[in-house]
């Protein structure tokens, strides 16, 4: 494969290629230079003849700062014929560029240029003075410069009456040739790469594949990711602590203890619960275990807002209960109505993990220890807990994370307990200091991904569990029946008070003005429909845009890292896993710092919020993907390519259709999490393109918790809708699938 | 269908595979080099783990040399990948594509050869009734036999018309009965088509009976090149003996040729051999005996003294393990109805023509 043919050939390409693109970019470069100061001179000159006849100091001054506009930038003074002195004088504009006339009038190019002017040429001169182009002066912009002396003549035109000295920072140029820079660099790399894998692989096909990949991520995790750590150790241009000791202050601290409070409680309340919850399905003799599971699995699919929306309808200072009621003053905002949120929201992902834990428990094992005279209470805590230990430590972990991460509920319900995420959000949307919203963002990643890393590599290698493939026939009961009874008594208290929230949503929709007048009226349908419309038609067809294109990344990615061999294939996989790891605020600001500015502009298109859901839910797509396909024998794919097919080929007729039930449970996923997706789309959206989360916020925010309450029901409908269609279809499904695991 | 067949060449290829830990690499295949002649059926004997699979995939394209070349015909297609190979592969899971029905499977090829829709439903009937598959063509692979399943993975290899046919152990999955219908018929097709044919097997038996040569190979290494009659009566060293049939290994010191005979020491006695292998030099060396070559006479009568320890029936052959200062050792006798049988216990002794056995070199490899 390396033979020094080759290899020669490829160094001649690359250092001709590179020869070439040096010189396309010094043509360029310098020829650009030249249309940019004869683009200034020509500007420059019809705007000298605009001069007003007779001004005043105010009038010059309103009349330079049209400079500004024409040139980004620049600054401008006017200079005044003295016929009496027989010299140019200081008259208005930049005190900066006055000052320097004056200092400089004796400077031989100053006095060349000058005579120019009395002379009616206009001239320009470069790199000899720098120039402070700050607002406060403070020395932080000083900056090379061009300058521009542009006579002005009298009515004849015959005799000079003034000049204009414009100033045009050279930052001016340079950015444009920074970026053409890039644009060029990152051309060569990319095509030196092709011709590499052209020359040096017998499957360019998986290369390329590869190489889009890692673009991609590259682009879209990596580079977010650096620009945020970049940014937040710049203040105003320069590197420094700053922003990072404003955020390691009290007030941060605090919100980042606030964090890890709300992140303790509510991970040690759901996985209590979920326990619970796991235990009564699979290790009783509880009749509706199917029922409970579809109820105990709607607070994950449900929109974020919507636990919180009905809390405060419920519990809030005008809520149902606690006013109405019970006519009570506590407050349901802070740590404790957080906590109650939270642990409805998050329970399932515990009760998920759990309950597959317990699954796999092989009952026989406690069979064994009951046969060994041990009471069911003994085999439970001797034996069924301990193997269940890393699963528990497993499931705290994971909602852990889930609620250092969330932002939807705190936001709402918050009031004045502070969490490291909504600061974040109010630093970047209230005082636009995005360095110090990225900050915070990663002081928040700290635990989340020690929490992370702990779960993955720590706790789910310690698990007990062994899969013996034979499923055990008959289940024990580990309970008697007054303990039954007192936990299935408890499961559905929970299960009925998380069913009441819902249907308070529900209530919400068809009452006048909660809180005050309970009267019944369709209005808010009407409102809360006309003014969402926009928001529910974005929201569907960005999802739908981005679901099938996660869908296939994922399983592209899933077929490289576990069919293929290439170099740097665990750093992809680390960049692919990655936006699982990290709080979606961090995602949104990186997004922003990223994006708002060249070679890549995206801030305000629909495209950056279709890239955001992509990136973010390609993780368990791409996890779902590797899982199905090492159930696949790679000799089936070997026997396609053997056959004549090439990778697209193999890709399109064996994977994609073997992994279909993997590939539509993640493009539901993706879908469903995208419709309901916050912390990272808050900062994303714009006056073209909004979220439907976003205005059912503005609306619970603004108190409006009619319209709040329609278009979560109208949100919670899609997604239940689309959840349970794709399980539909991927029921079908599961007769390939046994054919596949039972080959 | 006709299609001219083709040689294979092997060059110099190596196949080193980077060990998990970044530690030192595996050779599983070290400088291997043969030839194998157009319509030729190859067999790639030895114990697992010895590079064959590693040497059909290279074959194959699923592996990459890391030195040599690979040619076919005469096109080096060592860069190539699978799918732009003239071979077929047939898996020892056999690898059949689980979401497409039997007709579906074997068409999959013509598919994307873009063959003409009609023709293709010709050729796919063609080719499963040839394999008695006739009326199979619209069940899922999961509703078919082992033996079924596996004949449509031949069918689909087939069909295709490869230049070469790539076998990695196609009946391991299958039952005893099974599998010698299956070799008769892969066998028959083979001749019949013209195929050249690499055939993967740790299985001596399967070897023997397919092939036109046998390359046995171990760790990596190419041991031996023949017909199957070569490496089993001529074998050149004891691992090769050993793995291809039963034997029967004496030592003795080797005293010098006459012409016609070398001269052995065993024991006290001085023993002529004909057959040597080409590395045997004077000094310590070993006798090769295959059960069938040796017999048993009365005590005092042969080379070696022993006694008879078991005697196991097997109807036209008796199978006689008789304790020597050598070890035990095994005697065929055929046509046991015609011979004295000694009974065990019995002291005997065990005799061998001087061209029935082979002189091999001492070392255990």
């Amino acid at each position: 494969m390396f033979t020094k043919k080759r290899i020669i050939q490829y160094a001649v390409i690359a250092v001709l290629f590179c020869i070439a693109v040096f010189w396309i970019y010094n043509q360029l470069s310098s020829s650009f230079a030249e249309y940019a100061e004869e683009r200034n001179f020509s500007e420059i000159e019809l705007f000298a003849r605009t001069a007003p006849d007779e001004m005043d100091k105010e009038d010059a001054d309103m009349w330079l700062s049209s400079v500004s506009e024409m040139i980004p930038g620049a600054i401008s003074a006017y200079l005044i014929y003295d016929e009496d002195l027989w010299d140019f004088v200081s008259f208005a504009g930049s005190d900066t560029l006055l000052e320097l006339y004056d200092d400089n009038k004796g400077n031989d190019v100053f006095v060349r240029a000058i005579d120019s002017c009395y002379y009616l040429e206009p001239y320009v001169f470069s790199n000899l003075f720098p120039i402070d182009y700050s607002e406060n002066k403070d020395g932080t912009a000083v900056d090379d410069s061009q300058l521009y002396f542009i006579p002005t003549a009298d009515e004849s035109g015959a005799f000079s009456v003034g000049a204009i000295i414009i100033a045009v920072p050279d930052t001016a140029v340079t950015g444009y040739e920074n970026l053409m820079r890039v644009l060029l660099f990152g051309f060569a790399v990319i095509f030196l790469i092709i011709s590499a894998i052209l020359m040096f692989t017998r499957d360019p096909m998986t290369g390329f594949l590869v190489l889009a990949l890692f673009i991609i991520v590259g682009l879209f995790v990596a580079f977010p990711i650096f620009e945020a750590i970049r940014l937040s150790f710049v203040e105003s241009g320069h590197f420094s602590f700053e922003i990072w000791k404003r955020c390691l202050s009290p007030t941060y601290l605090q919100a980042l203890w606030g964090s890890l409070k709300l992140g303790v409680l509510t991970a040690t309340a759901s996985t209590i619960i979920g326990f619970l919850f796991a235990f009564l399905i699979e290790r009783t003799s509880f009749r509706q275990k199917k029922l409970m599971t579809t109820l105990a699995t709607m607070p994950v699919i449900s929109p974020p807002f919507s636990l919180s929306l009905s809390i405060i309808l419920l519990f809030g200072n005008n809520g149902l209960i606690s006013k109405q009621l019970l006519h009570m003053n506590a407050s349901i905002y802070g740590l404790g109505g957080l906590v109650l949120v939270e642990t409805i929201g998050m329970f399932p992902i515990a009760f998920m993990t759990l309950s597959g834990v317990l699954r796999q428990i092989d009952s026989t094992v406690e069979d064994a220890a009951l046969d060994l005279s041990a009471t069911r209470w003994q085999t439970f805590r001797t034996v069924t807990f301990p193997l269940a230990i890393p699963g528990v430590l497993s499931a705290w972990l994971l909602v852990f994370t889930n609620s250092l991460a969330d932002f939807a509920n705190p936001l709402l319900l918050s009031g004045d307990y502070r969490v490291l995420s909504t600061e974040a959000y109010m630093l970047v949307t209230g005082r636009n200091d995005l360095g110090a919203g990225s900050a915070l963002s990663f002081l928040l990643l700290l635990p989340t991904l020690t929490a992370f890393l702990a779960q993955r590599f720590w706790v789910s290698r310690k698990s007990y569990v062994t899969v013996t493939g034979k499923p055990s026939t008959t289940l024990t009961d580990l309970t008697n029946k007054p303990v039954r009874i007192t936990l299935e008594a408890i499961a559905w208290t929970i299960m009925g008070f998380i069913l009441v929230l819902y249907l308070t949503i529900v209530a919400g929709c068809f009452v006048r003005n909660w809180g005050i007048d309970y009267s019944f009226t369709l209005d808010n349908w009407g409102e809360a429909l006309s003014r969402g419309l926009t928001a529910i038609r974005d929201t569907v067809t960005l999802a739908a845009i981005a679901t099938p294109i996660a869908g296939i990344l994922a399983m592209v990615a899933a077929m490289l890292i576990v069919r293929k061999k290439f170099p740097g294939k665990r750093l992809l996989e680390i960049l692919i896993m990655t936006p699982y790891a990290i709080p979606g605020t961090l995602i949104g600001i990186s997004y922003i710092l990223a994006f708002n500015k060249p070679p890549i502009l995206l801030v305000g298109t629909g495209a950056i919020i279709v890239i955001n859901y992509v990136i973010r839910e390609l993780p368990v797509g791409v996890e779902n993907g590797i899982a199905a396909l090492h159930q696949i024998d790679p000799s089936i794919e070997e026997a396609a390519s053997d056959l004549g097919a090439d990778v697209n080929t193999v890709f399109r007729t064996i994977v994609l259709p073997l992994v279909r039930p993997a590939f539509i449970s993640s493009m539901s996923y993706t879908f469903v999490r995208s419709m309901t997706a916050v912390s990272a789309i808050i900062f994303l959206i714009s006056a073209r393109w909004n979220h439907l989360t976003v205005l059912i916020f503005n609306f619970s925010e603004n108190l409006r918790f009619g319209l709040a309450s329609v278009l979560s029901t109208v949100l919670i409908v899609i997604v239940l809708a689309v959840f349970f269609l794709m399980n539909a279809i991927v029921r079908d499904d599961k007769l390939t699938e046994k054919t596949i695991s039972t080959r | 269908m006709e299609k001219k067949s083709v040689s294979v060449t092997l060059e110099h290829v190596t196949k080193r595979f980077k060990n998990v830990k970044g530690k030192a690499d595996v050779i599983a295949v070290n400088d291997s080099n043969f030839v194998i002649e157009p319509g030729e059926l190859i067999t790639l004997l030895g114990p697992s783990g010895c590079g064959k699979t590693t040497t059909l995939r290279m074959i194959a394209g699923f592996e990459l040399p890391t030195e040599g070349k690979i040619l076919i015909g005469n096109q080096d297609v060592t860069m190539l990948p699978p799918n732009k190979r003239d071979t077929a592969t047939m898996f020892q899971s056999y690898g059949l594509f689980p979401h497409m029905t039997v007709f579906d499977n074997v068409a999959y090829g013509l598919k994307l050869k873009k063959v003409p829709k009609e023709e293709i439903k010709t050729r796919v009937d063609e080719m499963l009734s040839l394999l008695g598959l006739a009326d199979m063509g619209d069940r899922a692979p999961s509703k078919l036999s082992g033996g079924q399943q596996q004949r449509v993975a031949l069918a689909r290899s087939l069909i295709v018309t490869p230049s070469v046919l790539l076998l990695d152990e196609p009946l391991s999955n299958l039952d005893a009965l099974l599998r010698e219908q299956m070799r008769v018929e892969i066998k028959k097709i083979q001749r019949a088509l013209g195929i050249t044919a690499v055939y993967v097997t740790h299985d001596r038996t399967e070897a023997m009976s397919l092939s036109d040569r046998v390359i046995v190979m171990k760790n990596g290494v190419i041991r031996q090149i023949g017909t199957p009659s070569e490496i089993y009566e001529s074998p050149d060293s004891r691992f090769v003996a050993g793995f291809v049939g039963k034997a029967a290994f004496f030592n003795v010191e080797v005293k010098g040729h006459d012409g016609e005979h070398f001269k052995c020491a065993l024991g006290e006695k001085i023993v002529e051999v004909k057959h040597a292998a080409p590395d045997v030099k004077d000094g310590e060396a070993v006798i090769m005996a295959r059960p069938e070559s040796l017999r048993i006479l009365g005590e005092g009568e042969g080379k070696i003294s022993g006694r008879v320890k078991l005697n196991v029936y097997l109807g036209s052959s008796i199978e006689s393990f008789v304790d020597t200062p050598f070890g035990e050792v095994l005697v065929e006798i055929d046509d046991p109805f015609a011979k004295k049988i000694y009974s065990e216990g019995e002291s005997v002794s065990i005799d061998f023509a001087p061209d029935r056995v082979r002189l091999l070199s001492k070392s255990e490899e």
